[in-house]
């Protein structure tokens, strides 16, 4: 018996009788009926098609849910549905409201299911002149921390995150010139190495220039416990108020 | 009869973000023992801060007493 070259399916010979004909037809339908049906195993809305393991014969995956995307499985065998990783992004852990009255200001209990925490420390400012404010972490006070300058500087260990001279701004009442703080820690839970403290703030006061300026300066932290708190402290006098948002990165 | 001088007590205010609890504290012993190193820090800060402004303050006076001014310095490459 002659078959087709793809699928297999028998067809008549040429000296096949013709009242076997209905039969052979017959035949022919059949296999043809169930090689599309193989091929096109879907029966609800939205399901598609993939190859399986057999030849000529096909797998039906069902629709996803909303947002899912079309992937391949672990074992790299056949596609599947899954919802996307979610990446990027900032999320709001916490507000912190700060009244003022305090030489030290402390977020603590952070959470160490982020990769990377930024503080946002805005509309505060202190009480009087001050030579330095001290950024701490995990309240620790030993010589730990040591600032990052430009290439060829060296600073020593030192107990803290010490950033220069901060001064009550001149117009503290104007919310729009106190001092405004981005603090960024990246990958501030691993326990295994220590961590880069990066900062960019305002006000502080440029002795060169006698005005208030901004700086960006970074520490090395080599603490090697994962960050669960943050400390800003005053070198004299108490803060006068501001918020603290801290904010959570996968 | 001299009196003891009472000093403000220093207070630290803590946001325990997981309990979403604010803590207003005295500084412990520990904490002020490191308060006052911070304070001597800042105001030596303060003072070469002061020290620098003088500084360019009285070479600024001496540059105007010369008819100059710092852009003039700049000018021939000494600024």
């Amino acid at each position: 018996m002659p078959t087709t070259t793809n699928y297999g399916w028998t067809t008549p010979a040429d000296t096949d009788l013709v009242k076997d004909g209905a039969a052979a037809i017959r035949t022919l339908g059949s296999s043809v009926d169930t090689t599309t049906k193989n091929l096109n195993p879907q029966t609800t809305t939205g399901a598609i098609a993939y190859r399986s393991a057999t030849s000529n014969v096909n797998t039906s995956l069902a629709i996803g849910t909303a947002g899912q995307v079309l992937t391949v499985n672990s074992g790299a065998t056949a596609p599947e549905w899954a919802t996307p990783a979610v990446g990027g992004g900032l999320t709001l852990i916490s507000t912190t409201n700060y009244t003022g009255g305090s030489a030290a200001l402390t977020i603590s209990s952070i959470p160490t299911t982020y990769k990377n925490i930024y503080v946002l420390w805005s509309g505060f400012y202190p009480s009087a002149d001050t030579g330095s404010i001290f950024l701490r972490v995990n309240g620790d006070t030993a010589s730990n921390y040591v600032r990052i300058g430009a290439l060829g500087q060296q600073y020593s260990f030192a107990t803290s995150f010490a950033l220069n001279h901060w001064t009550v701004p001149t117009f503290s009442t104007n919310i729009a010139y106190r001092a405004v703080a981005w603090i960024q820690i990246p990958n501030y839970a691993t326990t295994s190495t220590g961590k880069i403290i990066d900062s960019s703030f305002t006000t502080i006061f440029d002795a060169a220039t006698s005005n208030n300026a901004g700086a960006t300066e970074s520490a090395l932290y080599i603490g090697t416990s994962a960050i669960t708190s943050i400390s800003l402290n005053t070198g004299t006098g108490n803060w006068n108020g501001g918020v603290a948002l801290l904010y959570g990165e996968n | 009869m001299e009196r003891t001088k009472m000093t403000e007590p220093i207070i630290v205010a803590e946001h325990n973000i997981e309990l979403d609890e604010y803590i207003i504290r005295d500084m412990t012993d520990e904490e002020i023992k490191q308060r006052k190193k911070d304070e001597l820090e800042s105001e030596l800060k303060m003072q070469q801060f002061a020290e620098a402004a003088a500084k360019k303050a009285e070479a600024e006076a001496k540059l105007a007493a010369l008819g100059l001014t710092a852009d003039d310095l700049k000018a021939l490459g000494l600024g």
